[in-house]
């Protein structure tokens, strides 16, 4: 398949040149993507799907814009080629704007990323629905289960950029996830919900499908009978899987566009002690089976290990070449990959305990944050703690803050990275937390 | 219907609803054997996607060979084009192109789904046997007659996107720039990116229907970061309507601009509020966002069939006082959530979904509206010919009820106004749910006293519906481009609202005791 996602490539480099251009960056993607929906005793839903598409970018004239299809007829390609060229040249010269230079792409690692598990493309609707009756049979193993869907998602993405100034590149992986998403009766019209859901590149790094199911359980029953805590400030203890996301929003203006755009309140923390000493954070796209793994960007930059805090320094942030370029920052990587908190040595019970009262949170709920200022609010759910120990579980409640503040107030770190998020976080324990509540 | 339209009302909100929470007609069972038949009129949505009405008949048979209560091909022809202007110049436009066809049967609660994005019949052929493979096989579904439908004319455009230039666009964009820096010196950045799209879209299926629908689409943000001395604040505002390129007048795009520097002006007086429950001010407009969160989702009958949303067993319960009226309503023309069909080729209309206080109609698809034997609300929708649907709101608005917004404003002692929000989240079976509120005011001993900024509004659905103790007579719809996410599906929905009174709800914040 990489053959022929190669030759089409290339091809559309050749069509823009044709038309005009003086540089081109074209990828062509395809990929399978099946999905298996089970819910209480019974197949719901079966996707089976086969998605391509090509997408060009296109320097003319000082000029530069970007343009996709997933209509591959020849005839209507030459078209679609042509038009972008018309389109780029109607626009604005950009000095800024170009062409991702040779250097960065020339001395491309060649780790063995493993990311491909040849036992996918093999698995069959028989496999796949024994699954589901697993996820789902152990899901309902509770008296107040209403309802549970249980889900088998698999499938391969392959990627192949080629380039007019000499780059060719093909990044390919596979995936499987399991999970099943459980609802319960709870008091009156209210229901307890929550799930859990597992996935890779490799089948063989999964939990079993009976253990999927009775994590999502366990979650789901760890909510009944769920109340409104109290309005204070207090400790909070975030747990991993919660943590990954707390942090993806973090780091979400730690980027060249938003600092160029005065967008961004890691504009003003660069080179110093921005957070606390116990937060370390590398984006590390070299990770053997890491879910965000590759060995080039999206711009072909060549994929290196990058550190984003060293105990509490910011270090780095993402540029890609237009906005380092245009902000005079050099270019690190555009986008993010995996991201490896350093993990601290205590462990789930023993951070509870160091806590001793607070707030444990182990999901948002909706809210957000300003990246110019990093003020943020948001609602969660979790457990209060009491006497070291999870308590009561509490909802319907928010955090209130800034971020960089939050941070700075990181007192402990799990030894416990959440592994199914592309953010790899243990839990996190902050102080003098603003909750409002009751 | 007391929804307005004004274009002059300052803040009003615009950003995105995602709701994060990782259906065809009513099936009858096996048909009567008809005949294919060629019509002859020209469509020229076929010709859009090199297919006939023969080649489609086929397809469906092949969709249907299995069995099916119902089985539809979904052809969907998607051009978008977007362009950016930062830092005083238009140097970035994207263009995209989607095409293909979604293939569904359905099986009681059971869905097949493929979809190819090669029109040729040996791929349609295939994708069409992929997703009949849900069906057992013992059953035999014989595709009805096709019946064209005549096209809706809730959004139709005299000239298409695709045939306005850039040339036409730049101007717009640089007015909007121009404007934006000459309303305060502080002015530091102004960003403007630009978005339309045309979509076509034609449904056919298993029971004969043939429905063609021309959907366009624009929007229009612009961002401002102003600067203070070292202190820095951006904010941003949007409009966004199924509209063709005339819409953007002058005075609408004042209006727009206006909005993003008043916002962003005021961050630097605004403070958080005290933490805690106090009755909240929905502001009218993009509060409508309350009723999206606290009960539309919750209304939609696949969770609701499922047994998972809290309002499975309220139907023809009270769930609020008399003057609440709630409705979800796909026919108002040029709106970002119309449409004259459904995802599933049924016609839109409106759907009451709380009347006087009484909690009446769920939103439905084909698959719900079968299991509970009601006629389908028109709510079937879908990303893309790349998903299969589910019942989704379009517009959704309160009618307005016997107060106005300056008693609503006296009778709060201590409290807050939310007037612009950024995006929204709920829990189904819980039903708490969630706001993000970007700008607003507190309110003491019934006055408006300072503004506040960057506070999550946390409640629980029909506890919330409880508290709505008094509603003003200033329904507006919001002029924002909101756009819900359910399940990993966007779709482009309105929302509006008169002025609001909850009686408690819990506000994030600070100065906790």
């Amino acid at each position: 398949m990489s053959a022929e996602l190669e030759k089409r490539a290339i091809e559309a480099v050749e069509l823009a040149k044709i038309a005009g251009a003086e540089d081109v960056w074209a990828t062509t993607t395809q990929s399978r993507d099946v999905e298996f929906e089970y819910r209480d005793g019974a197949l719901e839903k079966v996707k089976d799907t086969t998605a391509r598409g090509l997408a060009v970018q296109i320097y003319a004239d000082g000029r530069y814009s970007s343009h996709e299809t997933t209509d591959l007829n020849p005839e209507r390609l030459r078209g679609f080629v042509r038009e972008a060229v018309a389109i780029t040249r109607a626009l604005e010269p950009d000095e800024h704007r170009r062409i991702t230079p040779e250097e960065l792409f020339r001395d491309r690692p060649t780790d063995e990323l493993d990311l491909i598990d040849g036992s996918v493309a093999e698995l069959d609707r028989d496999q796949r629905i024994a699954w589901c009756r697993t996820l789902d049979e152990v899901s309902h193993g509770h008296e107040r289960v209403i309802s549970a869907t249980a889900g088998v998602y698999d499938g391969m993405l392959t990627s192949t950029s080629a380039s007019s100034n000499g780059f060719l590149g093909t990044q390919e992986s596979t995936y499987c996830w399991l999970g099943s998403s459980v609802t319960l009766r709870d008091r009156g019209d209210k229901r307890a919900e929550d799930g859990f859901y597992a996935g890779g590149s490799h089948i063989a790094d999964l939990p079993t499908a009976a253990s999927i199911g009775k994590t999502a359980l366990e979650r789901a029953l760890s909510r009944l009978d769920s109340g409104k805590g109290p309005t204070v400030r207090t400790t909070m203890l975030v747990d991993s899987r919660a943590a990954s996301s707390l942090l993806d929003r973090l780091l979400g203006p730690a980027n060249a566009r938003s600092v160029q755009q005065g967008r961004s309140f890691w504009a003003a923390l660069m080179g110093a002690p921005a957070f606390s000493d116990r937060l370390t954070i590398i984006d590390d796209p070299l990770i053997r089976r890491g879910l965000a793994s590759r060995h080039y960007d999206a711009e072909g930059i060549s994929a290196k290990a990058l550190p984003i805090v060293d105990k509490g320094v910011a270090q780095n942030i993402y540029v890609d070449t237009y906005y380092g370029r245009k902000g005079g920052m050099a270019p690190t990587t555009g986008s993010p990959s995996n991201r490896r908190v350093a993990p601290g040595d205590h462990s789930l019970v023993e951070l509870l305990a160091e806590a001793g009262t607070g707030v444990y949170v182990t999901s948002w709920l909706g809210g957000n944050a300003d990246d110019t200022t990093g003020d943020f609010s948001l609602g969660l759910r979790g457990h209060m703690i009491e006497n070291g120990k999870i308590s009561r579980p509490v909802g319907e409640m928010n955090v209130t803050g800034n971020l960089r503040d939050l941070f700075m107030r990181l007192e402990l770190v799990g030894n416990d990275p959440y592994p199914y998020a592309t953010t790899l976080a243990p839990s996190l324990v902050f102080t003098d937390v603003d909750f409002s509540g009751v | 219907m007391t929804i307005k339209r004004r274009e002059f009302l300052g803040h009003v909100a615009a950003g995105s609803a995602v709701l994060s929470v990782p259906g065809f007609l009513a099936g009858c069972g096996v048909q009567q054997a008809t005949a294919v038949a060629v019509k002859p009129p020209a469509n020229p949505f076929m010709d859009w996607f090199g297919v006939d009405q023969t080649t489609v008949a086929r397809v469906m048979s092949e969709l249907a060979a299995n069995g099916g209560d119902a089985a539809d091909l979904y052809f969907q022809h998607s051009r978008s084009n977007s362009l950016a202007l930062e830092d005083g110049i238009v140097a970035n436009a994207n263009s995209g192109i989607q095409q293909g066809v979604g293939l569904r049967v359905v099986i009681g609660e059971q869905t097949g789904y493929a979809f190819t994005e090669d029109l040729t019949l040996p791929s349609m052929l295939a994708a069409a046997r992929t997703a009949a493979a849900i069906a057992s096989g013992n059953r035999v579904a014989v595709p009805q007659a096709f019946d064209p439908k005549d096209m809706g004319k809730l959004y139709a455009t005299s000239v298409p996107w695709a045939e306005v230039g850039i040339d036409r666009k730049l101007p717009v964009m640089k007015f909007v720039e121009e404007k934006a820096k000459s309303l305060d010196p502080a002015v530091d950045k102004v960003s403007v990116y630009w978005a339309d799209g045309d979509e076509r879209v034609m449904i056919a299926t298993l029971d004969g229907k043939l429905v063609t629908d021309h959907r366009p689409m624009t929007r229009l943000t612009v961002l401002v970061t102003v600067k203070k001395g070292d202190e820095v604040q951006s904010g941003y505002s949007n409009i966004a309507a199924r509209e063709e390129f005339g819409w953007y007048t002058e005075e609408r795009l004042t209006t727009m601009v206006k909005e993003a520097v008043d916002r962003t002006l005021i961050l630097f007086d605004a403070r958080r509020p005290p933490a805690g429950e106090m009755p909240v001010i929905l502001a009218s407009g993009a509060s409508g966002i309350l009723l999206h969160e606290a009960i539309g989702h919750g209304m939609e009958a696949d969770f609701n069939r499922k047994g998972t949303s809290i309002y499975t067993d309220m139907i023809g319960k009270k769930v609020a006082e008399p003057f609440v009226t709630i409705v979800d309503q796909a026919t108002i023309p040029r709106e970002r959530g119309a449409l004259n069909y459904d995802d599933e080729g049924v016609e839109a209309g409106r759907t009451v979904l709380v009347e006087n206080g009484i909690l009446q109609s769920y939103l439905h698809d084909g698959i719900s509206a079968g299991q509970y034997h009601v006629r389908p609300t028109g709510s079937g929708r879908r990303q893309s010919y790349r998903y299969a649907p589910m019942p989704r709101m379009s517009c959704t608005f309160m009618e307005d009820g016997p107060h106005t917004k300056d008693e609503i404003i006296a009778a709060v002692d201590r409290g807050i106004i939310a007037e612009t929000y950024t995006n929204g989240q709920v829990q189904i079976g819980a039903g708490d749910y969630t706001f993000y509120v970007k700008n607003g005011w507190l309110v003491e001993k019934g006055k408006v006293t300072a503004p506040i900024k960057d506070v999550n509004i946390i409640g629980n659905g029909p506890e919330s519906l409880k508290r709505i103790t008094m509603v003003a007579n200033d329904a507006r719809l919001d002029t924002g481009g909101w756009t819900c996410g359910k399940n990993g599906q966007r779709v482009p929905v309105s929302q509006g609202i008169p002025t609001v009174l909850v009686s408690s709800m819990t506000v994030g914040g600070e100065n906790v005791g």
